[in-house]
């Protein structure tokens, strides 16, 4: 590609093609080779030395997963519509906070960015006892809003900081040109300066969400055993090492990720397009 | 006084009555997303913490401290060097990849690229530990690949499961979420200073360099710190995939609470982790701060 | 505008669904261990126990494989005696021996044995001593479980008697031999012990007593043979990275729990050829147990489901025939209503008599946290 840029000219066309094909098809080997392995395990029944695939593919992990007892359809439920409570909860509070955070001169600005970090920069292991006795005194374990509450605490790091800079990172001559022409500092911030950061906090979203259909420890101290999700299942088995389980369940949690982001994504672009041209 | 001089003091009270208010504004704006924190997080965060500083009859103490270091200075430097590895190679995958979607000129290239690089952050950190681990045994699909494709001898076939295999599980699962910021923001910028670059003959490597990147250094410094501090708390990735010693000090803490109930030198280890995310994040920031300086 | 109406419309939603709904009784069975455990509260018990008792729902939950399970069950259960909480939400929790200990030193567990007609059934020593704590008639135990070498007789053609002979095996057969360790998992601990127990001359102390401090200098002698050893083998990341690298090959033998293996050949992750031995003097075992929480809020409705769950019926079916596990009550009731098929399953690679003499309980907890911490100070250094 270096040589290309120096030597303009048709005749190095073709060749950088392949190379281009094949630096992706190496990324897509990296990409995808772990995941073949998700999807291999998702559907062996037998696998083992000195097979290199499966012996025996089958159903009948996903008969388990899917067992009318065990709720997995249910928990998934919980799982998608405790992730989607998270990421308003979450941007209803962060989106305030960035814009303050970005635009207003705070004393302490550092170190209260610093403190949003906590739940995510400290492993949380022993903390989790504490959290769950919190929640027990307030009286709020067993409860969705718990559970919310605490995805929340951890992806408020991620909706805080992109958030912030989300909102820095948008020209503040855009907003004094309007207060300038009389606009109030509601109307700058709902016409200016949210739209233009409406792809970082979009962005935010996205991971808030993915971070809370992640989330199970914290889901077991203060939801199990009234709320469950499956996430939960997935850690368990993962770690026990029950790959096909796992790999379904991972499987399953795809699902509303992708779509989530999708959705988000369809979403951003009409919004960005409607501000063209305003 | 002289008029002017009672004006301009009549000014200064109004402008500091002003910056006041907007102080008090910017902290009720901030205050429902601290008191989230703060209650739910801060709050037990301080109780662990005091349990590192007791003694058993309660006394203080820093004798967890001298026992943290006594065992597992080897594992906390491991841990620094592992996740500050892995944040420099997240950053230059993360530029890479965002680099070739904003200047490539292959469209399709462009949209495969665009499609495939975002699937690892839909993977929780456990399931990728487990797909890793199944991936870069010495049995694993990796080996099984080169084999076949006759890059290696069967006989050279190493596993890949010690600070290796915790790099690239962090790598891979990280890039993506950086990658995807710096991407939008470089889709953001305004494509004038590159088209102009480039109708003079700059190739892209330069345009990225000189052009791009320092104008999206904020994001990408942004989603590595997130990453570096992320990365630090991660159990299941060490867990699953390095049996060896030294490993990540989230693994002694598992270790000092599952298997002696030893929550005090558990919670001294957080304490001393959270020294090292600390001290990434007030990079950050301190650079943060000096560019919004410079930019104002 | 809209958003907030939105957002209120949500929040109220959300505090609706989290209302409790229904008006019958729901037992929570909170279970360490792996799945299957949670598979069998649910699709076997819960059933068997619902039919008994009409108007019950039993809910199970996992909380994933190993002490971080039962850690976790322990913390819960703390967390809420410290924030004063009248009725607990757990009501029968299944746990490991340290787990038990611990929650029964700090008074969170209900001292049910006497009023449950199975707690006449188990006489072993292991349902009154965990880790050298007295826990008499706060459990009883689920199922017992040994830690044995699994290895593949392709490879392995006569599987090492002793640790002296497992130290020679392995000089001659490099990186065929992996453990985890003493981080990541019971198996490799419950390694070590055996190894300490070997070649220490401390023998039955470790597991009797009375500790002895002085016995520190002994022990971290004998880890010191475990350094060299460690050249030779591979090291294997927890329980299931043990069965997870027999699974590939990369290994030809190592120490894993009895009951694991058998429910990972159960799932077809290892291969049936592959055989379980042991070693002497021996390697640990250690049984899960059923125990009530002080507070639970059920706790009537616990003790018939732990009776249920330990009838010699429900022993034979579920833990003996199901998953091929050592049954937690004494076994000849259990054998009893067994085929001698059936029964003769459990014992195809350890025998009775080698198990009887080489299936040890772990050592006391003092002289286990001297082996662990001695193993990091001299073999991890």
């Amino acid at each position: 590609m270096i040589a290309a840029a120096i030597a303009p000219g048709r005749s190095l066309r073709w060749p950088r093609a392949l190379l281009t094909a094949v630096l992706l098809a190496l990324f897509a080997f990296a990409i995808f080779g772990p995941l073949a392995n998700l999807l291999l395990w998702a559907f062996a029944e037998k696998w083992y030395f000195p097979s290199k695939l499966p012996s025996e593919f089958g159903f009948a992990f996903w008969q388990r997963v899917f067992d009318p007892r065990g709720n997995a359809l249910a928990s998934l439920g919980t799982s998608v519509w405790i992730a989607v409570l998270t990421v308003v909860v979450s941007l209803a509070v962060a989106i305030p906070a960035g814009y303050a955070l970005a635009r207003l001169k705070l004393p302490w600005r550092g170190a209260i960015l610093l403190l949003f970090l906590l739940p995510q920069a400290v492993p949380n292991l022993p903390i989790y006892v504490n959290i769950a006795r919190v929640f027990y005194e307030v009286g709020l374990n067993g409860t969705v809003i718990g559970v919310v509450l605490v995805h929340a605490a951890h992806g408020l790091v991620l909706a805080v900081w992109i958030a912030s800079a989300a909102f820095a990172a948008v020209d503040a001559s855009l907003d004094e040109a309007a207060r300038n022409l009389g606009a109030s500092p509601w109307t700058c911030f709902r016409t200016i300066t949210l739209p233009l950061a409406a792809p970082g906090l979009m962005a935010s979203a996205i991971f808030v969400f993915l971070e809370s259909l992640d989330e199970f420890t914290g889901t077991y101290f203060v939801g199990v055993p009234d709320v469950t999700t499956l996430p939960l299942l997935m850690f368990n088995a993962s770690m026990g090492g029950n790959y096909q389980i796992a790999s379904i369940t991972a499987l399953l949690l795809l699902v509303p990720s992708i779509g989530f982001m999708l959705v988000v994504e369809r979403f951003l672009k009409a919004d960005v397009l409607a501000m063209v041209g305003r | 006084m002289t008029a002017s001089a009672v004006a301009a003091t009549d000014a200064a009270t109004l402008a500091s009555a002003a910056l006041r208010r907007g102080r008090l504004a910017g902290l009720a704006l901030i205050a429902p997303a601290l008191a989230i924190v703060v209650a739910f997080f801060i709050v037990p965060l301080g109780i662990s913490f005091a349990t590192a500083f007791r003694a058993k009859d309660g006394s203080f103490t820093l004798a967890h401290f001298e026992k943290s270091f006594e065992l597992y200075t080897t594992d906390l430097v491991f841990t620094l060097a592992i996740v500050l590895l892995s944040s420099a190679l997240i950053a230059l995958v993360a530029v890479a990849i965002a680099g070739y979607l904003t200047l490539g000129e292959n469209p399709r290239a462009v949209a495969v690229l665009r499609w495939l690089y975002r699937w690892p952050l839909f993977i929780p950190f456990v399931v990728a530990g487990q797909v890793m681990r199944t991936f870069l045994a010495k049995n694993g699909m990796l080996n099984h690949v080169l084999i076949g494709a006759g890059l290696l001898d069967p006989l050279a076939a190493q596993s890949l499961l010690d600070w290796r295999g915790i790099v690239i599980a962090f790598v891979w699962k990280q890039a993506p979420f950086v990658t995807l910021l710096v991407a939008g923001a470089m889709a953001s910028l305004d494509r004038q200073h590159i088209e102009a670059a480039r109708n003079l003959g700059a190739p892209r490597w330069r345009v990225l360099w000189d052009i791009v990147l320092p104008q999206v250094r904020g994001t990408l410094l942004v989603g590595v710190v997130l990453s570096f501090v992320t990365m630090l708390s991660v159990l299941s990735v060490p867990l699953m995939i390095n049996p060896n010693s030294p490993t990540m000090i989230t693994v002694d803490v598992a270790y000092r609470i599952n298997t002696h109930a030893d929550y005090a030198v558990a919670n001294a280890l957080c304490l001393l982790s959270l020294l090292f995310a600390a001290g990434g994040a007030a990079f950050y920031l301190r650079h943060a701060v000096r560019s919004a300086g410079e930019a104002s | 505008m809209r958003f907030r109406l939105t957002l209120a419309a949500a929040l109220a939603a959300a505090i609706a669904v989290s209302a409790p709904v229904s008006a019958q009784t729901t037992l929570n069975v909170v279970t360490a261990g792996d799945q299957n455990m949670v598979e069998y509260v649910t699709n076997y018990l819960g059933p068997k126990f619902e039919a008994m008792n009409p108007g019950v729902k039993v809910r199970a939950v996992g909380t994933g494989p190993g002490d971080a399970g039962s850690q976790k069950i322990y913390e819960k259960l703390s967390a809420q005696q410290k924030a004063g909480s009248a009725a607990w939400d757990t009501d029968v929790a299944v746990v490991h021996q340290r787990g038990a200990a611990t929650m029964v030193k700090e008074n969170l567990l209900l001292n049910y044995r006497n009023d449950v007609a199975a707690g006449k059934l188990v006489s072993r020593d292991s349902a009154k001593n965990a880790l050298g704590a007295n826990v008499d008639g706060y459990v009883l135990p689920m199922f017992h479980s040994q830690i044995a070498f699994a290895y593949n007789p392709d490879l392995v053609k006569a599987p090492p008697k002793s640790y002296t002979e497992l130290a020679e095996w392995v000089k001659k057969n490099p990186k065929q031999f992996g453990y985890n360790g003493v981080k990541g998992g019971m198996s490799g601990v419950g390694f070590v012990m055996g190894w300490v127990s070997a070649n220490s001359g401390l023998g039955e102390k470790l597991e009797k007593g009375p500790y002895a401090a002085g016995d520190k200098a002994t022990i971290e002698k004998s880890l010191a043979g475990l350094k060299d050893f460690n050249q030779n083998v591979v090291m294997t990341p927890g329980n299931a990275g043990t069965l997870d690298m027999l699974n590939r090959g990369e290994i030809a033998m190592g120490p894993v729990w009895v009951d694991m293996f058998y429910t990972w050949q159960a799932d077809g992750k290892l291969s049936p050829k592959i055989k379980l031995s042991l070693p002497q003097p021996g390697l640990p075992g250690q049984p899960m147990y059923y125990v009530i929480p002080a507070k639970a809020a059920n706790a009537a409705l616990a003790k018939k489901f732990i009776d249920l769950a330990e009838s010699p019926e429900v022993q034979a079916d579920g833990i003996v025939r199901q998953f091929n596990w050592y049954p937690g009550i004494d076994p000849q009731h259990v054998q009893a209503k067994l085929t001698p098929a059936a029964w003769n399953k459990l014992f195809t690679d350890i025998s009775p008599s080698d198990l009887a003499k080489y299936g040890r309980p772990f050592p006391l907890s003092e002289y286990f946290t001297d082996i662990v911490e001695g193993y990091e100070r001299v073999v991890l250094k």
